[in-house]
C-alpha cells in the first residue's frame, strides 16, 4: 500500500492527501464527501514561456516555436490505433479537456461514474505521445482556426499587446497559442522532445478531488506507474533572458471593431522571481494592495466609477510565477487619457487604512473558502500553487498575518512609473454603431 | 470508488399567487446560495426598464445610502458576492439578485450568515436609497450612461453578437427576439418618475421567486418568504415556443474580423414539456453536443475546418442552433459537410457507440448539476419557467428509452429557419499592429 501523508484543517473542514512516488510524481487527493461528480487533473510543470531550455543529461540547448506546450497539449488526445482520447473518456461516461498556461499544462475529467477505468485512461494517454508529420500538419488547422478566434477577442488582444509593451525579451511577451506562422514551423520530432523533457513523472502532479477513497486513488497511480519505464532525469534547466526593469512601449494601440476603447494599464513586477512562502506572502499582499486601491469599496472606484469613467466590470490584479510578474488594471472607458491621468495621480497617494485592510481580509478569506466547493477553480488553484513548491493552506495564515505596513511598502516598490505601460484598444472607424 | 451512499437531495418549496420560494437543502457546499427573481414579459415597452432597474437598486438603500457602503457591508460578510442583473428566458425578462455567501458554520464565532444574507436582500430589493423625487437623478443618469455603454459593447464579443444576431432574425419581430438589455433610445427616454413606478409595479405585481441552495433549514426560507412578500402576485404565463417563419434564408454580415461565425437556426417544434423531448436532446447531442458528437468529429477533426462546431438547444423556446467559427473560404465547404451530417441524423445513420456515448455524456452532465449551487438554481428555474418538463433520476431513464427511430422522428420535425454568417469586411480584414 502507498503511504498516505496527511494534511488536516479541522475549522476550514478539510483535509487532504498526499503520496510521493520514487519517479517524483506526486499523488494529492482532496476528498469531497457527497459531491457526485470527481474531478482529476495530471498537470505538468510546462508552460508557454518554457521555450527555451537545457536537455537534461546533456549540455544540448533547444530553442523551440511559440506556441508549442499548447500545440502538444492538443495532440496528446491523438491515439496510435487513430483512435482519440475523447472518445476514450466518452465511452466512460466522462467529459475530458486540457488547458495551458504560460507556466502549466493541465488534462483533466470529470466524471460521475467509473472513476477508476477514466484515472487510467488519463495517467495512460498523457504518457503515451504519438506524433507523426501527418497528425501534427492536420492539427495546424484546427490551432489556427483558435488562434484566428483569439483575434478577435478584444479582450484577448488588450491583454496580449499589454504583455508585449511590458516585456522586452521574457517569453511572456508571447501569446500562449503562439502564432499562425509560429506553430506551421512544429515538426514531430520537437514535440517528442519537449515530451520528454517536460512530462517526466518528476515534472507533474496527479491531483482528484470527489467523494472518492484516497488510499485506492495512491494505490491505483502506483500501480499504473509501475508498469512504465522512466529513465531518472536530472533537473530541467530552463533559460530565460535578462528582462530590464523598464518596460518595452509606454503605450500601444490597437483599432478594432469595438463600442468604446478598452483600457489596461500594466505594471512590470521587479520583485518577481520568488518560491515557496515568500511568493505567497508576495502575491497575497499584492493582491490586498489592489482590493485597497481600486476595489469595489475603494473611494477611488466609487470617483470613477460615478465620473462615468469604468464601469462595474473594471478590475485590478497582480499575476506572477517564479519568472515574471505583473499588475493589471482596466475595463471598457469613454476616456482613456483621463482615467490614465486619475489613475497614475491617485494610485500613489490614495489612504490606506487599518479598517479597510482588516475588512478586505475577511473578503480574502470568504473567497479561500469559496474555493473549496468547486473542483475546478480549486484544482486549478492547487496546481498553481503547487508548482511554486506552496501549501494551499497557509493562504489563510499568510492573510492573517498581512500587515499594514507590508502594503505601504509594497506600494512603493511596485508602483513605479519606469515599470508601467498602457495597452489600448480603440474603436476602428468601420466598426458599426461607432 | 465512492465512500459511502449519498441521499438523494431535492427541492422542497411551492409556487402559489405569483409567489414561490424554492429551498434544496445539502451539506455538500460551504456556502449559501440564494438568488431572487421577478418575472416580466419580454417587451418593448419595459424592457429598458427592467435592464435599468437591478443597477439603480444597487446602488443604494435606506440602510447603506450608497456604493462603497453596500459594498463594505459585503466584505464583512466575508466577501459574500452579489450580482443584480436582468436575464432572459424567451420571451420572459427575469430581474434578479443573487447572492452567496459563506455558511457561519466555517466561520470564526459561528455567525448567522444565512440571517444576514436575508436581511440583504430584503434592504436592497424592497428599500432603496429614496430623496425626495424617488431615486436619486444623479444616479439613474450614471446608470443609463452605462447600461447604453453595455448594449453597445455587445459588438465587441463577435460569438455573442452573431448569435445574437440569429436569434434577432430568427423572431421577426416576435418578442423572444428582443433584446435582455432594450434598446439605446429606449433607455434614454427613462425617467426617474417613471423608473419609480415601474418599481413599484415590479415589487408589487410580478410573480417572484426565491430559490436557496445549502446547508439551511426549509422553514426559515418559507417563513421568510411569507413575511417579505405578502398578498397577491400574477400567475406565471406559459413561453410562447419558437415556430419557424423563414424557409432556410441566408444572411450575410460583413464585419472587420478575422475569423468567420456560421450560426444556423432551426425549429425544433417540441418544448421542455413536451414528450418528444428526450429523444430531442438525443438528436441534438448525437449531431454536436460533445467532442465525439458528428459536428466536432467530421467539421473539427476529420477536415480541421474549425476549432468549435455545436448543435445546442434552447429548450423553452423549442429552437436547435448550429454554430461555428470558420476561415471566410471555407463557408461552402462547411455548410455543405453540416448539411451531410443532418441528412445522416434523418436516416438513422448513427451508431451504437454514438448513442452510449451521447446518454452517458448527458447522464454525467445531469449528476454533475447537482455539485454546482448555480446550475441547481438554474435547472429548478427553467422547470418552473416551462411548468413541466423531467429533471434528474427521471430525464436519465427517459433518456435511455430514447432509440434510433425516435430519433429519425425528431429529425422529422426539424426545420432550417435561418443562416447568419458573419465574415470578413474585404477591406484588409481587420488586420491591425498584431504579429
Amino acid at each position: 500500500m502507498a503511504k498516505l501523508e496527511a494534511f488536516e484543517r479541522p475549522e476550514l473542514g478539510e483535509k487532504s492527501y498526499r503520496h510521493r512516488l520514487e519517479s517524483g510524481l506526486d499523488v494529492v487527493v482532496i476528498p469531497r464527501p457527497g459531491f457526485k461528480k470527481t474531478f482529476a487533473t495530471f498537470a505538468t510543470r510546462y508552460g508557454s514561456i518554457d521555450n527555451h531550455f537545457r536537455v537534461p543529461g546533456s549540455d544540448l540547448e533547444m530553442k523551440v516555436p511559440d506556441g508549442i506546450a499548447h500545440f502538444l497539449e492538443h495532440k496528446m488526445f491523438e491515439k496510435q490505433d487513430g483512435g482519440d482520447v475523447f472518445d476514450d473518456f466518452a465511452r466512460l461516461g466522462a467529459s475530458s479537456n486540457a488547458y495551458t498556461d504560460y507556466t502549466s499544462t493541465t488534462f483533466l475529467f470529470s466524471t460521475t461514474s467509473e472513476v477508476s477505468a477514466n484515472l487510467e485512461v488519463l495517467l495512460d494517454f498523457v504518457q503515451r505521445p504519438y506524433f507523426t508529420e501527418d497528425n501534427v500538419e492536420k492539427e495546424k488547422g484546427i490551432i489556427e482556426q483558435e488562434i484566428r478566434m483569439y483575434l478577435d477577442m478584444p479582450g484577448d488582444r488588450l491583454h496580449s499587446n499589454l504583455m508585449r509593451a511590458l516585456y522586452h525579451y521574457h517569453p511572456a511577451r508571447i501569446d500562449i497559442a503562439g502564432t499562425v506562422e509560429s506553430i506551421r514551423a512544429i515538426t514531430p520530432d520537437d514535440l517528442y522532445r519537449c515530451h520528454n523533457t517536460f512530462y517526466h513523472p518528476g515534472n507533474m502532479l496527479v491531483l482528484v478531488i470527489g467523494d472518492v477513497d484516497p488510499q485506492a486513488v495512491a494505490d491505483q497511480v502506483v500501480h499504473n506507474q509501475q508498469n512504465k519505464q522512466f529513465l531518472r532525469q536530472g533537473d530541467i534547466v530552463r533559460i530565460y533572458p535578462p528582462e530590464p526593469e523598464v518596460v518595452k512601449e509606454r503605450r500601444v494601440e490597437q483599432p478594432m471593431p469595438v463600442a468604446a476603447p478598452l483600457f489596461m494599464m500594466g505594471y512590470k513586477d521587479h520583485a518577481a522571481g520568488m518560491t515557496g512562502p515568500a511568493w505567497l506572502r508576495h502575491e497575497i499582499v499584492l493582491g490586498l494592495m489592489w482590493s485597497m486601491l481600486l476595489g469595489r469599496s475603494s473611494a477611488l472606484f466609487t470617483d470613477l466609477y460615478q465620473a462615468g469613467l469604468i464601469n462595474d466590470r473594471f478590475s485590478a490584479r497582480y499575476s506572477g510565477t517564479d519568472t515574471f510578474g505583473f499588475s493589471n488594471l482596466g475595463g471598457e472607458t469613454p476616456d482613456p487619457k483621463r482615467l490614465e491621468a486619475v489613475l497614475t495621480e491617485r494610485l500613489a497617494q490614495e489612504p490606506l487604512t487599518e479598517e479597510a485592510l482588516e475588512r478586505l481580509k475577511k473578503r480574502e478569506m470568504g473567497d479561500f473558502l469559496g474555493l473549496f466547493q468547486n473542483p475546478e477553480d480549486l484544482a486549478y488553484a492547487f496546481n498553481h500553487f503547487y508548482f511554486r513548491g506552496i501549501d494551499l493552506y497557509s493562504y489563510v495564515d499568510v492573510v492573517a498575518s498581512v500587515r499594514l505596513r507590508d502594503i505601504e511598502e509594497a506600494r512603493a516598490r511596485h508602483l513605479v512609473e519606469d515599470s508601467r505601460a498602457l495597452s489600448l484598444i480603440v474603436p476602428a472607424q468601420s466598426a458599426p454603431g461607432a | 470508488m465512492t465512500s459511502g451512499g449519498y441521499t438523494e437531495d431535492g427541492f422542497v418549496g411551492e409556487f402559489q399567487n405569483g409567489i414561490g420560494w424554492y429551498c434544496y437543502p445539502t451539506p455538500r457546499f460551504k456556502t449559501i446560495t440564494l438568488h431572487a427573481f421577478w418575472i416580466n414579459e419580454l417587451t418593448p415597452q419595459d424592457a429598458a426598464k427592467g435592464a435599468l432597474l437591478p443597477h439603480v437598486l444597487r446602488r443604494g438603500t435606506r440602510r447603506w445610502p450608497s456604493l462603497v457602503a453596500i459594498e463594505r457591508e459585503l466584505e464583512e460578510l466575508y466577501g459574500a458576492s452579489f450580482r443584480a442583473e436582468v436575464g432572459k428566458v424567451a420571451d420572459k425578462q427575469l430581474l434578479s439578485m443573487h447572492l452567496e455567501v459563506i455558511n457561519g458554520r466555517f466561520l470564526p464565532g459561528h455567525p448567522d450568515t444565512l440571517r444576514q444574507a436575508l436581511d440583504f436582500l430584503s434592504e436592497v430589493s424592497s428599500d432603496p436609497h429614496l430623496g425626495p423625487d424617488g431615486f436619486d437623478p444623479g444616479i439613474v443618469q450614471q446608470e443609463k450612461i452605462l447600461l447604453k455603454r453595455q448594449i453597445q459593447a455587445l459588438i465587441n464579443d463577435k460569438g455573442q453578437y452573431a448569435m445574437s444576431r440569429l436569434v434577432e432574425i430568427l423572431a421577426d419581430g416576435r418578442r423572444f427576439g428582443l433584446r435582455k438589455l432594450g434598446t439605446i433610445a429606449d433607455v434614454e427616454n427613462i425617467t426617474g418618475s417613471e423608473l419609480l413606478d415601474y418599481y413599484q409595479s415590479v415589487k408589487t405585481t410580478l410573480p417572484s421567486l426565491l430559490f436557496v441552495v445549502g446547508d439551511v433549514d426549509p422553514s426559515r426560507i418559507e417563513d421568510y418568504v411569507h413575511k417579505q412578500w405578502q398578498g397577491f402576485r400574477q400567475p406565471l404565463t406559459p413561453i410562447i415556443p419558437f415556430v419557424p417563419r423563414h424557409d432556410g434564408q441566408e444572411v450575410i454580415e460583413r464585419q472587420a474580423v478575422r475569423q468567420g461565425k456560421v450560426n444556423m437556426g432551426f425549429g425544433t417544434g417540441i418544448s421542455a414539456a413536451d414528450p418528444q423531448y428526450p429523444a430531442l436532446m438525443m438528436y441534438a447531442g448525437v449531431l454536436g453536443g460533445f467532442p465525439h458528437s458528428k459536428l466536432f468529429v467530421n467539421v473539427r477533426e476529420k477536415h480541421s475546418l474549425a476549432y468549435y462546431a455545436f448543435a445546442r438547444l434552447d429548450a423553452p423556446l423549442a429552437l436547435m442552433v448550429i454554430g461555428a467559427g470558420i476561415e471566410f473560404d471555407d463557408y461552402s465547404a462547411v455548410r455543405r459537410i453540416i448539411d451531410q451530417q443532418l441528412e445522416a441524423m434523418q436516416a438513422g445513420a448513427i451508431s451504437a457507440e454514438e448513442m452510449a456515448f451521447t446518454l452517458k455524456a448527458f447522464c454525467n452532465d445531469i449528476l454533475s448539476e447537482e455539485d454546482s449551487p448555480s446550475q441547481i438554481v438554474g435547472r429548478q428555474l427553467e422547470h418552473v419557467l416551462v411548468g413541466n418538463g423531467m429533471t434528474g433520476r427521471r430525464l436519465m431513464q427517459a433518456l435511455e428509452r430514447v432509440t434510433i427511430s425516435d430519433i429519425q422522428a425528431v429529425a422529422e420535425k426539424i426545420r432550417l429557419d435561418t443562416v447568419h454568417f458573419l465574415t470578413a469586411d474585404g477591406e484588409g480584414q481587420g488586420e491591425a499592429q498584431d504579429g
